[in-house]
């Protein structure tokens, strides 16, 4: 799983055709035989690069449907937005596609290549799939939860027994982690860090700092587009924390030229007290280090609403405008939420699929267990940087947190080189406003 | 005869040895690397290894898609350099041997052009292709990297035409043999020499090319080697030596062929040196 | 001459016509009026100087070009490993032919692959720094890859290493064509090793050096993204700091989906480049004369 995961990281390299697309797609169109009768359904979806056994599942699952024909297609990573914005404007697009969170799946949402679920899926199965509140758009959703993934810190349970820290009762506040990390450090290991010279850590580092002090994610879109000011100490405090991090001598010293994954193995080495990880890894790691891997959020330094809040990134299937049934692409879409598949999907690949009726006794693992009780089936948000504009990820969310760890800029700079970006995206993007700030308004507004 | 100043032979040949240490310092770490198990990195980065495995190369071709990558790559060069080739010589022939209007002007519009750097032309050619449905196929991407390599090949052949004696063509053309049959029968055989320096740089460059592979070949089934490298790297970051196992498997092809046919190659580059 | 045999230049340089104006012709069309445009799409409507005003507005792009301009360091360096070397091979010393092979390898390698190498040997903990601290070097042993300040001079000495085999490669084939009784003349005159260099074979290779120096030049300004790309993990950095234009480029088009953008500084790129080509043929020319 450690390598296989990977992928889900390159998805920013993905969207590279989809805005291109925009214009031009009907030209090309990908023929697609007799996709327009009644009953006879197709379904495109990605997963099996980041979840072995995904594939196995649906085939299996397409097998066992009795309501309707489904012909499934494994997309390539590259593809999985071009391949599906480019038959949607041609007018062929499939019945049920895979979407990721957020911007991802937005711009088809915005050129109208997706179908309001609200409609169509019972609210309650809709809720339980946990589609994330960035699918909400216009007042309607747009995907139904797929499987999840919970983004958390990690640490080290070994290394903290050692440093004298209870392994059990992982730092809940920002002092308490200053401390932690100082006795981490008299005990003789690099206290916390990981690597960020590919510069995802960057970006799951505001996934998991920036809503402490939001009380919205509508919130976070207003700062991505410049409507509010990361000048504005509230919202760059994340950075100055991490600043202060680095000055401290909390960090592992090699982080600026480890990358991400070298990073997390660190913890799971004992080399390095904490961390940040992604779930898909724990059964793995728990696995090599005997349960020794322990979970938390990230200590609270925040003052907003959504401080302390377990992250869980989801991605999920939506309907398309062009499915010529969408009842029956719709019934489909609950036949995969229904107990025996959900049952299933665990089977054939060992991960959680996302619901929360999910009987979770057939997990052995306890931390596994335990994430998804903390995670997966208390209240959630899910990650933030889904809602950044390609631009404002690329010149700011990567850059800062290189830059503070390298230990070339301060918080506060890191507070105006985002400003700055945001306000640069809507001088490049001026026909882009406008969607955001419809967005805001979804993801401002209580669930 | 000799000065205090004179560099000795000694000197010159440490200044040489230093030289070709420097040329091959990665080479050497890469391989020795690729035979260390993870533990045995952990603890001696710079030592030959104390017992070889070969277990890295083991799973790379076992868990990497490396030779297919290679498919991808080879299928490129050869469609790329056989179409540049063809279309070079029949330009190069008509520039070397025939009078026509707008002749010197093609031949220096052509050579300027090998000066243009690739990445100035990828933005209207990446929006013509996705309209054209043409990003990640085989076709699109040969059609690019032979118009890349087209003017070295033209400013070669057209040089090399011109060494060919006169007299060759005219006693050709009072046989009655038409252009082509000239062309075909008499100016290539000659030419061999500069194809195969041609064929060399050429089957190098598209070889060797990242951004035009990563922006026109974008499905995972599509990928080349050198796309294929950074994926590589960025999924076994943490494993250096199964990494470096993968760039010796990724160097060897055009490694072996350097050794084999070195002198073709280095008259190759000494000859083609501007690509 | 008849008709048909006066059509035949134009069928045999036809396919080449045609073949240059796709890859070449159009794009440096398109790119032009591109830039006057707010692509979404494969086109957008027309917005003057806008696109010019939004790239030169941008500090990135000019920390991009500055970055570019710092590359232009190497080539002095470059110049001198390729001088020494080149001519030390060219006096045919022993086992010459066998230290061509070996400093021809860098150039034989594919840039991507040498890149993913170097990246493990300059990583803070990795063999490089190990060595330094090994030879009690350790103020030297910097975080080579993961500093913003030091990132950019480790990809320049990747650069030197590689681009230095083209040099040698170029200048030896100058000193193997020289006219060896000129040399010879000069050395039964008495005229030490320093002096026949300097005197005598330097001058013949002005042509040459020149000739390397603005390929060199295009080669820094325009011609390093696998360098960048690979080293940086997928997009250049820590942070900003080995952006350097042709990532600009790539970024405004592929991660910002702003082709507009990416074309306006495609132009700028193409007539700096233009410029530097013109200097080329003049260069080349006199190379030639020589």
């Amino acid at each position: 799983m450690t390598k296989s995961a990977y992928p889900m990281l390159t998805r920013r390299n993905l969207m590279l055709t989809s805005a291109m697309l925009a214009g031009g797609a009907a030209l090309g169109g990908l023929s697609k035989g007799a996709a327009a009768q009644v009953k006879d359904m197709d379904m495109w979806y990605w997963g099996e690069q980041e979840l072995p056994g995904l594939q196995k599942y649906v085939n299996d699952s397409v097998a066992k449907y009795k309501a309707a024909s489904v012909k499934p297609m494994l997309q390539d990573t590259a593809v999985v937005i071009s391949q599906f914005q480019t038959a949607a404007a041609a007018g062929n697009a499939p019945d049920v596609q895979y979407l990721w969170n957020g911007i991802y799946h937005m711009e088809s949402v915005w050129l109208d290549y997706l179908r309001g679920l609200k409609s169509l899926i019972k609210p309650d199965v809709l809720a339980a799939s946990n589609p994330t509140m960035l699918s909400h758009f216009g007042g309607d959703i747009y995907r139904t939860g797929w499987y999840p993934l919970p983004m958390f810190w990690c640490y080290n349970k070994t290394l903290f027994e050692k440093a004298g820290l209870d392994p059990e009762a992982p730092p809940k506040t920002w002092d308490e982690l200053l401390v932690a990390c100082d006795k981490l450090k008299s005990s003789g290991v690099e206290p916390l860090g990981g690597g960020i010279q590919d510069g995802y850590w960057s970006e799951w580092y505001i996934t998991h700092s920036l809503p402490q002090q939001l009380d919205s994610l509508g919130e976070a879109v207003e700062l991505f587009i410049g409507d509010k000011d990361f000048n504005d100490p509230k919202y760059h405090e994340h950075w100055v924390k991490l600043a202060e991090l680095k000055s401290k001598g909390f960090l592992n010293k090699d982080m600026s030229s480890l990358e991400l994954y070298p990073g997390i193995d660190l913890v799971v080495a004992g080399k390095l007290g904490i961390g940040q990880t992604i779930g898909t890894r724990l059964p793995v790691d728990s696995k090599a280090t005997g349960g020794k891997i322990g979970y938390m959020t990230m200590p609270v330094f925040g003052k907003g609403k959504l401080a302390a809040m377990p992250v869980v990134d989801v991605q999920g299937l939506g309907i398309s405008t062009n499915a010529e049934d969408p009842a029956a692409a719709a019934a489909f879409l609950e036949f995969l939420q229904s107990p025996e598949q959900l049952k299933a999907f665990w089977e054939a690949t060992n991960w959680l699929p996302s619901n929360t009726t999910f009987d979770s006794s057939v997990i052995q693992d306890a931390s596994v267990r335990g994430l998804w009780e903390n995670w997966g089936l208390k209240p959630n948000i899910s990650n933030v940087t889904n809602l950044m504009p390609g631009q404002f990820y690329e010149r700011a969310a990567i850059p800062t947190g290189q830059q503070i760890v390298a230990g070339s800029i301060t918080g506060e700079q890191a507070g105006e080189l985002a400003a700055k970006t945001a306000k640069e995206w809507k001088d490049f993007n001026p026909d882009m406003v406008e969607n955001y700030r419809k967005w805001v308004k979804d993801l401002s507004s209580p669930t | 005869m000799r000065t205090p100043l004179q560099p000795s032979n000694v000197a010159k040949q440490l200044v040489l040895l230093f030289a070709a240490f420097l040329a091959l310092v990665p080479t050497i770490y890469m391989v020795i690397t690729a035979l260390k198990s993870d533990e045995e990195y952990a603890i001696d980065k710079l030592g030959f290894p104390h017992s070889p495995v070969l277990e890295n190369f083991r799973s790379v071709l076992v868990d990497s898609p490396f030779l297919y990558w290679m498919l991808n790559s080879g299928i490129l060069v050869a469609g790329a350099v056989m179409l540049s080739t063809a279309i070079s010589v029949l330009g190069a022939y008509a520039i070397a041997t025939m009078q026509f209007r707008g002749r010197d002007t093609l031949l220096a519009v052509s050579t300027s052009l090998m000066a243009v750097p690739p990445v100035v032309m990828i933005v209207p050619l990446f929006v013509l292709y996705t309209r054209l449905n043409m990003v990640s196929t085989y076709s699109g991407a040969i059609l690019i990297y032979a118009g890349l390599i087209t003017p070295f090949s033209v400013y070669l052949l057209v040089t090399f035409f011109r060494t060919v004696p006169r007299e060759l063509y005219e006693a050709a053309h009072i046989d009655g043999a038409g252009q082509f049959t000239i062309l075909m029968k008499v100016v290539l055989p000659l030419s061999l020499p500069a194809l195969v320096t041609l064929i060399v740089v050429n089957s190098l460059y598209v070889w060797n090319d990242l951004l035009i592979a990563i922006i026109f070949m974008q499905d995972d089934a599509k990928r080349t080697l050198m796309a294929g490298i950074s994926v590589f790297s960025g999924r076994y970051n943490n494993q250096v030596p199964l990494t470096m196992a993968g760039m010796v498997i990724a160097s060897a092809p055009m490694f072996i062929l350097y050794v084999l046919f070195q002198k073709q190659f280095i008259r190759g580059l000494m000859s083609g040196a501007i690509k | 001459m008849t008709p048909s045999s006066r059509l035949t230049p134009y069928l045999y340089v036809l396919p080449l016509v045609a073949l240059l104006a796709f890859v070449f012709g159009y794009p440096l069309l398109r790119i032009f009026e591109f830039s006057f445009k707010m692509v979404r799409g494969i086109d957008g409507p027309w917005i003057g100087l806008r696109n010019y005003q939004l790239v030169l507005g941008q500090s990135l792009f000019w920390e991009s070009v500055l970055h570019n301009l710092q590359l232009l360091l190497a080539i002095p360096v470059m110049v001198a490993i390729s001088l020494i070397v080149s001519v030390l091979l060219s006096e045919r010393v022993a086992g010459w032919k066998l230290y061509r092979i070996i400093v021809f390898v860098p150039f034989v390698l594919a840039i991507p692959i040498v890149a993913v190498v170097m990246k493990r040997m300059f990583q803070f903990s990795g063999p490089v720094n190990e060595l330094l601290r090994w030879m009690s070097l350790d103020f030297m042993a910097l975080d080579w890859i993961g500093s913003s300040d030091v990132a950019l001079w480790t990809v320049m000495i990747l650069i030197i290493w590689r681009e230095s085999a083209l040099g040698i490669i170029l200048f030896l084939a100058r000193l193997l064509s020289l006219d060896e009784s000129v040399i010879e003349a000069a050395k039964i005159d008495g005229a030490n090793w320093w002096h026949r260099l300097w005197h005598i074979i330097l001058p013949e290779m002005r042509g040459v050096i020149e000739f390397y120096m603005v390929i060199s030049v295009i080669t820094m300004l325009a011609a390093v993204f696998s360098y960048i790309y690979i080293m940086g993990g997928g997009r250049g950095g820590p942070g900003t700091s080995t952006e350097v234009v042709e990532l600009y480029i790539f970024n405004a088009l592929i991660r910002s989906s702003l082709p507009g953008i990416a074309s306006a500084a495609s132009v700028m790129l193409f007539l700096v480049t233009g410029v530097l080509i013109f200097l080329l043929f003049r260069v080349r020319r006199r190379a030639e004369n020589f």
